[in-house]
Parts: C-alpha cells; sequence; structure tokens
C-alpha cells in the first residue's frame, strides 16, 4: 500500500479508530501487527512469507545467542540470522544482476553460457525490513542490547506498518520500549501527526511527482545527449526530486506513527545545507547511513586502524551503501564517487586543520557541496553509464550541437522550486521543524497547511510509487 | 511532549555511534494543533470547492477516469468467464463511435470495450489471440495514423494489466465510489501540471511547439465513452480542438529513409494483425476490421499519409477476414453523422452509427457459430 492513495487513506482511518477503541493493550497491539501485515499482503500477499521468516529467524537467532555460552555458539546464530536475511535479500534483489554479470564474465573468458529466465519480482521493502530484524540480532550480538521480552512486541517492531517498506529503518531499542507501554496519541500528537502527513504527501505528490520528476524523465530517459542548462536541469531536478519523495516519505512514515502514540526518529536533516559529505551523510537517509556505520564501517576497523584502512573501510561500506540502493553497477559507481568525496574531504580537512569558514565561505562550501552531490545523482538516476555519461558530459558543456529537451515551463518550474528547496534548507540548518514551527503565528500555519492539502488534491497525483520502494 | 535536547538542534542515531539508539522523543511545537488543522481543513474545504467551481463553470462534469485499472476491469471479464463475449479493440473512434447500451440493447450484451485514446489495437489483438480463454468475437477499429504506425499512447494501460495488486483494486474502487462520480475536476485534463503547462509559455529556442489534445471524453463507469458535451456547444473549444489535430497535419514530407522506415513499420502491423488473426481463427474467433468515419483535414491528412490502396487494401489482403470501409457504406458515410473536431462523433451521431454498424455486422459478416455480435 502506498502512502498517497486513497486505498492508506481509508486503510489509515480504520487503524485510526481500532487503535482508539477501548480495548486491552494487547489486543490494540495485535491489530496493529495485523493491519501492518493487511498493508504488506496489499502489494503482492505471498511475499507476506518473506516478512515472516525475516521475522521467525531473528527472534530465534537472538534467543540462541542469550542461551549460548560460548563464542563459537553466538557468532553461529548471529550468522544464522545474517546468511539468512542477506540470503533473501540476494536472491530477490540480486540474483538476475549476479547472473548477467557471471555471464558476461564467462563471456569474456570464451565461455558462452545461456542461463534460463531468471524472472524474479523484487518483494517491495525487503532491503529495508532484512536491516531492520538484522539489527535486532547484531545489537544482541554486540551486547548492546537486550532480546525483545515477548514475541508480539518484537514482531510488532519489525512489521509496524509506518517505517516496514521504506524506512525510516528503526533499531529495536528504539521501538521495541514503545511497545511495552499502553499508548494512544493525544490530541496534539495526532493533529501534529496529520501535519506532518500533510506536509510528506505534500513533498512527494506535488514536489516531487507534479513539479520536478517530468524535468529528470526528459533528460535522463528521453535518449538525447542533453547540452549544458538541460543537464543541469535536470540533474537538479532529480536532485529535488529523489529529496521530496524520499524525505516526504519518511516524514508520512513519522506523521503516521505519531497519530499512533510512537515516535519514529529524524531520517533527514535538510540535507542540501550539507557543508561536505561526512556532514551530507549526517544528514541524509541517516537511519541507513548510521546502520551502516555502527554495522558494517566499524565492524570493519572504522578510524581505529589508521589512515589506509580507514579509508578501506569507508570505500567498501559505501560501495555497499551503493549497492543497497540497488542491482546496478551505476549504485556502485554512485557509492564510489561518495566514498571517494569523503576519503578526499578528511585529506583536505587536514590540511585545512582549525580553519573556520565565515558566512560566506560557509555557504560556499555548502553551495560545492550541493553541486558535487549532484554530480553523484547522475549516477544514480541513470539507468546506465552509457546515459549518465551523455548526462555528464552535457553538465560540462561538452555536447556539441545538443538539441534544446526541456520546454520553458519545466525550466522555470525547476528554476524556481530548486534554489527555494537549497533556501529552506539552509535557513533549515540548525533548526528543527518543530522549533522553527513554534516561532510561525497558528494562523499563518493553518493557511498554509489548507493550501498543502489543497495543492495536493488538484495535483491528481497518480499514487505513483516511491523511488526507495524499488530498493 | 519535551524535546529531547533543545528546542533546536535533535540528536539522531548520526550523533551516537556504536551504541544503541535510545527511544525517540518527538517535541509538539506549542500551538493548539486541534484548532490549527480545523482551520487548514476549512480553508482547504474553501479552495476545493472553488476549484470544483470553476471547471463546472468551464462546462465540466463528473465522470470515471479512463486509466490502467478501468481497462484491466474490462479485460479481466473475458478470465471471469466471459470468453464467449464481442471485444472491440481500436483507437479513440472505436471507443467514441461505438455506443455500449445501443449494441446492448440490439444485441442483448454489452461488448467489453478495449479501445484506448491515441493508441493503436495491435498489441491488445495480441494478447486475444494468445488467450485461449477468448473464443468470442473482435470488431478491430483502424485509425489509420495510429493503426498503421503502431503508436501507443495509452499503452501502459494495457501492459502488465494482471499483475495489479490487490491495493490497486480497493484503490479503483473507493474512487469510482467516492470521487470520481461527485467531482468535475478529478479529470487528468484539469489536473494542476497539466493545467500550467498549457499556459502560453514563450517557445525555447529551438524547440517546436506542439498542443497536448484537450479533454474530448466523457467516461462511464463501463467505459462506454461520449464526446464531451463542451465541444458539441462551444464553438471556440470545437475549433482549439481542430487546430491541435492540425498542428500534426502539416510535417515536412519525409525523407527516402523515412518514406522507407515508415512503410517497414506498416508491413510490420499488417504482418502483426495477420499472426494475431490467424491464432483467433484457428480457435474460431470471429474478426472484422472498421475503418470509421473522419473528416475536414483529418481525412485529408490520413489520405496523403495512409492512402487506401497502400495501407487499407494491404491490410484486408494479408488479414484475409472482411472489413468494413466507412465509405463503401452509404449508411456509414462521414456526411451522414456529426464529428465536431473532425475525427469522432457526438453522442447522438454515434447511437446512429452503431445501430447502421451493428446491422451490416449482423447481416453481411455474422459470427461463425451463429451467435449475435
Amino acid at each position: 500500500m502506498v502512502f498517497n492513495t486513497l486505498t492508506f487513506a481509508a486503510f489509515f482511518l480504520v487503524v485510526l479508530l481500532l487503535h482508539s477503541l477501548p480495548l486491552g493493550w494487547k489486543t490494540r497491539k495485535v491489530n496493529l501487527l495485523l493491519a501492518s501485515y493487511v498493508f504488506y499482503a496489499a502489494w503482492n500477499p505471498p511475499f507476506i512469507l518473506l516478512l515472516w521468516i525475516s521475522t521467525v529467524v531473528d527472534w530465534y537467532a537472538a534467543q540462541g545467542l542469550v542461551r549460548a555460552e560460548r563464542p563459537a555458539a553466538r557468532r553461529a546464530w548471529m550468522l544464522l540470522s545474517v546468511i539468512a536475511n542477506l540470503g533473501m535479500l540476494l536472491y530477490f534483489k540480486y540474483g538476475t544482476f549476479l547472473l548477467h554479470n557471471f555471464t558476461a564474465l564467462a563471456g569474456a573468458f570464451g565461455v558462452h553460457y545461456s542461463p534460463p529466465p531468471f524472472d524474479i519480482v523484487l518483494p517491495v521493502g525487503i532491503s529495508f525490513y532484512t536491516f531492520a530484524t538484522m539489527s535486532y540480532t547484531l545489537d544482541v550480538y554486540l551486547r548492546r542490547a537486550l532480546p525483545a521480552r515477548n514475541f508480539l512486541d518484537y514482531a510488532l517492531f519489525v512489521t509496524f506498518f509506518p517505517h516496514l517498506v521504506a524506512g525510516p529503518i528503526m533499531r529495536p531499542t528504539e521501538l521495541v520500549p514503545q511497545f511495552e507501554t499502553p499508548r494512544r496519541a493525544t490530541l496534539q500528537q495526532l493533529c501534529f501527526g496529520l501535519g506532518l502527513m500533510t506536509l510528506g504527501l505534500f513533498n512527494k505528490v506535488v514536489l516531487a511527482d507534479t513539479f520536478l520528476s517530468n524535468a529528470a524523465e526528459r533528460v535522463f530517459d528521453g535518449g538525447k545527449a542533453p547540452g549544458l542548462l538541460d543537464g543541469w536541469l535536470g540533474t537538479l531536478a532529480f536532485s529535488g526530486q529523489i529529496f521530496c519523495d524520499f524525505a516526504g516519505y519518511s516524514t508520512t512514515a513519522i506523521g503516521a506513527a505519531l497519530c499512533l502514540g510512537f515516535c519514529m526518529p529524524d531520517n533527514f536533516r535538510f540535507p542540501y545545507a550539507a557543508v561536505g559529505f561526512s556532514d551530507f551523510w549526517r544528514r541524509w537517509h541517516i537511519t541507513l547511513s548510521s546502520w551502516l556505520r555502527d554495522y558494517l564501517y566499524i565492524p570493519l576497523g572504522g578510524n581505529r586502524h589508521g589512515p589506509a584502512r580507514m579509508n578501506l573501510a569507508l570505500m567498501g561500506t559505501m560501495l555497499l551503501g551503493g549497492l543497497w540502493h540497488g542491482a546496478n553497477w551505476t549504485f556502485v559507481a554512485w557509492g564510489g564517487l561518495h566514498g571517494t568525496y569523503l576519503i578526499a574531504e578528511r585529506r583536505v580537512r587536514g590540511w585545512f586543520a582549525g580553519y573556520q569558514p565565515g558566512p560566506l565561505a560557509l555557504f560556499g562550501l555548502g553551495l560545492l557541496t550541493y553541486a558535487l552531490v549532484n554530480l553523484t545523482w547522475v549516477f544514480f538516476r541513470a539507468k546506465d553509464f552509457t546515459i549518465a555519461w551523455h548526462v555528464l558530459r552535457g553538465m560540462l558543456g561538452a555536447n556539441a550541437g545538443a538539441e534544446p529537451i526541456l520546454p520553458t515551463v519545466y525550466i522555470v518550474v525547476v528554476a524556481t522550486i530548486i534554489p527555494l528547496l537549497v533556501g529552506v534548507h539552509w535557513f533549515m540548518r540548525e533548526r528543527t521543524l518543530e522549533s522553527a514551527l513554534a516561532r510561525v503565528p497558528a494562523p499563518v500555519i493553518g493557511a498554509v497547511w489548507g493550501l498543502m492539502i489543497y495543492l495536493i488534491v488538484i495535483s491528481q497525483g497518480a499514487g505513483n510509487a516511491f523511488i526507495y520502494f524499488q530498493f | 511532549m519535551p524535546s529531547s535536547t533543545s528546542s533546536s538542534r535533535r540528536l539522531t542515531a548520526s550523533d551516537r555511534p556504536g551504541v544503541a539508539q535510545p527511544v525517540p522523543v518527538r517535541d509538539i511545537p506549542a500551538h493548539r494543533w486541534g484548532t490549527v488543522l480545523v482551520c487548514a481543513l476549512v480553508l482547504a474545504a474553501l479552495l476545493i470547492g472553488a476549484w470544483e467551481c470553476h471547471w463546472r463553470k468551464f462546462g465540466a462534469y463528473p465522470g470515471y477516469r479512463d486509466d490502467a485499472m478501468m481497462w484491466a476491469r474490462q479485460r479481466l471479464r473475458i478470465d471471469a468467464g466471459e470468453g464467449d463475449a464481442t471485444v472491440l479493440v481500436g483507437s479513440s473512434r472505436t471507443f467514441f463511435d461505438v455506443q455500449l447500451p445501443v449494441w446492448k440493447e440490439l444485441s442483448g450484451r454489452a461488448p467489453i470495450q478495449l479501445a484506448l485514446d491515441g493508441t493503436s489495437p495491435t498489441t491488445p489483438l495480441e494478447d486475444l489471440a494468445d488467450d485461449p480463454k477468448f473464443k468470442g468475437r473482435v470488431l478491430v477499429g483502424v485509425a489509420p495514423d495510429l493503426f498503421f504506425t503502431g503508436y501507443e499512447f495509452m499503452g501502459g494501460n494495457f501492459r502488465n494489466y494482471r499483475k495489479h495488486s490487490p491495493s490497486d483494486w480497493v484503490g479503483k474502487w473507493l474512487s469510482m465510489h467516492f470521487v470520481e462520480p461527485y467531482l468535475a475536476f478529478y479529470d487528468p485534463d484539469f489536473a494542476l501540471f497539466t493545467v500550467i503547462k498549457r499556459q502560453d509559455w514563450p517557445l525555447r529556442s529551438g524547440m517546436h511547439g506542439g498542443t497536448q489534445v484537450r479533454k474530448l471524453t466523457q467516461l462511464g463507469p463501463d467505459r462506454n465513452n461520449t464526446m464531451w458535451t463542451k465541444l458539441v456547444t462551444d464553438p471556440q473549444y470545437r475549433a482549439l480542438a481542430r487546430r491541435i489535430w492540425d498542428e500534426d497535419f502539416h510535417d515536412p514530407p519525409p525523407s527516402a529513409a523515412e518514406l522507407l522506415e515508415k512503410k517497414k513499420t506498416l508491413y510490420l502491423q499488417i504482418a502483426r494483425n495477420a499472426a494475431a488473426v490467424a491464432r483467433l481463427r484457428a480457435r474460431g474467433v470471429t474478426v472484422v476490421y472498421v475503418r470509421e468515419p473522419s473528416t475536414g483535414n483529418y481525412v485529408d491528412y490520413e489520405t496523403r499519409e495512409f492512402p487506401r490502396q497502400a495501407a487499407w487494401d494491404q491490410l484486408m489482403a494479408h488479414v484475409k477476414v472482411p472489413g468494413i470501409y466507412y465509405d463503401d457504406y452509404p449508411q456509414l458515410r462521414s456526411d451522414r453523422y456529426e464529428l465536431p473536431e473532425w475525427s469522432h462523433m457526438t453522442q447522438a451521431s454515434a447511437e446512429r452509427y452503431t445501430r447502421a454498424l451493428y446491422a451490416i455486422l449482423q447481416q453481411q459478416f455474422p459470427p461463425d457459430d451463429g451467435s449475435r455480435w
């Protein structure tokens, strides 16, 4: 079920009603669990089995970890969880990719291998819930947390519908304790939660789908090599689209959870105001970047074994982070570029240790960061390297004789929205949405909220899936 | 709720490396959110009401959306046991000109309408040919500029029609019961970006203009389509619709290479149809092709670009099933019907045309199994 559909609106209304009934806490949790299964099954009912496998394997792995005394036994339980989860991910998400690469590699050595068709449908959200369940076992293995006291709370942690298919990727310690005591949203939480949902849907339906996606699509999927203006506008449009799409999803999810009385963590912190790439990754998809840091980068050695090992760990983490997004070498290139940026940034920071930029220099560095992030988006958005090179060449003005691609209206739209978006990020750089809203008069908030609802309705979004669903 | 840190900075997992993350705390800004929500809803209701009034004043009235789910609903009737039905495939002319209630009155049974605006019927025909459950009758509408080019403007509507999720079906059901019958503005032609795009934007140097086709249709829940009355009652809108068609009729003559490519495409479409018809005929399915009327600049363009001898006659020679060319039948000739924008009939004309077409089909090309069309 997608947040921006009538189906979800009806579903959410029913869930809110059920959750507000004077029922016992256990009954209400069972309701939420069943509702979450309905939410997931609404896409493709058979895939609910995978969700159950992931849930049950990690529950028993964590139980085994608690009982095991020998390190080898603990390691075995941990590996069971990792292999089961990554195995599902490998088969469903990377099976075709691995097969294609194997065929190509065999072909390079003169072996012509024609595999049978491997037509696998990617279960929606598998990358998200496998990471959530793995974090449960890994936290117990690393002795950072105790296992959940009962299966219901644990199963609800895995399946809770607001975060199930596209995050924020929750850690068990963030959510399981919330299921231990009865929760029901206050009127303030309910209304503010609805406000967050409206903001999230406005980002998705109006900004991402209605205004920005078309320009990006024309440049990246139109089959023409773009010139300087079109190359940049298409990429800038995508930078806005991917942010509004994904941050819109996270904001809607956080709002939906709040309406039910639960708190979920921020997943974005105005990332286009980042100065430098380590700052960017503290602001972009925070729950994924911190997951990769805690369960991959640190175990790979982190910064504890000298610069060379650290660079290796950093690059490995970013390459795998890229691959997590999709089974395509373009995503690996995207991760590799970010890894390179991060390594380079550490080097540059070493050269300029003690330098404190003034406001103008800070803004300039922020813009430079944004420009370089845009170069990485080219690989993220392009379906293959040929398209990526065409767009990059366009952005460098190297596509001689390129025909114009974007009509005037798209240029006006992108040139209006993107500076506004970056401006808002810059203004909010050291603020939270809540702290900013506290200073705005209530009538203004009401008017903007009403306008957002109106624009969502008249945009007539077609219920397009969120971009991150494919990951 | 108190803030987790301060009013302007909230810690996240990025600030806490390598530890168990605590339960997040979300602060609620100090406003009376219930009152703010009510104000927002009132304002939104007023604005949406004004938007609805604007489009009703423009001449719009509620109707159903012709989306992928709408097409799938009809196509899946075959899977659900109506494999012996009459199916209409074609482009917008079949969609406008064949009126399902009239057909039902004559035949006793409404056909399954699978025609799509701006889209060649060849792929849906191939899909029927590959479906062993289908053993009925097919009427294939031919609009030359779509049929012989294989153009599929709404091809997305018929791809993956068996793969819609339960969520898609529930969403369409809700929309058809609670939204589409009540809101006139809920039409792709009145969507925000569509409206913004069709403002008078300066043409970018090096780009060609090209106006998007405007709303022409009014759809019923069974995909029975009628011409939007504004085309009949508003001369300016009718002139606009004609002008938009006319934009496509003045391309420079094709080069020799383009001409060759066009010919190859035309023969490819004919070959695809011939193959599909052979498969259908092998199962005993009755197939008839129909070239619906067109007038004015549209028919001039079609005659110039797809002359009957080079296109329709070639098709007939290859598919080896009956074909009805409107000019060959006095009761179908275009001068007997009103086509406000040269391509599609008004509802009244379409009803008369359906009667005339049905009579020809039933009398001259009755189904092989003795059933009614």
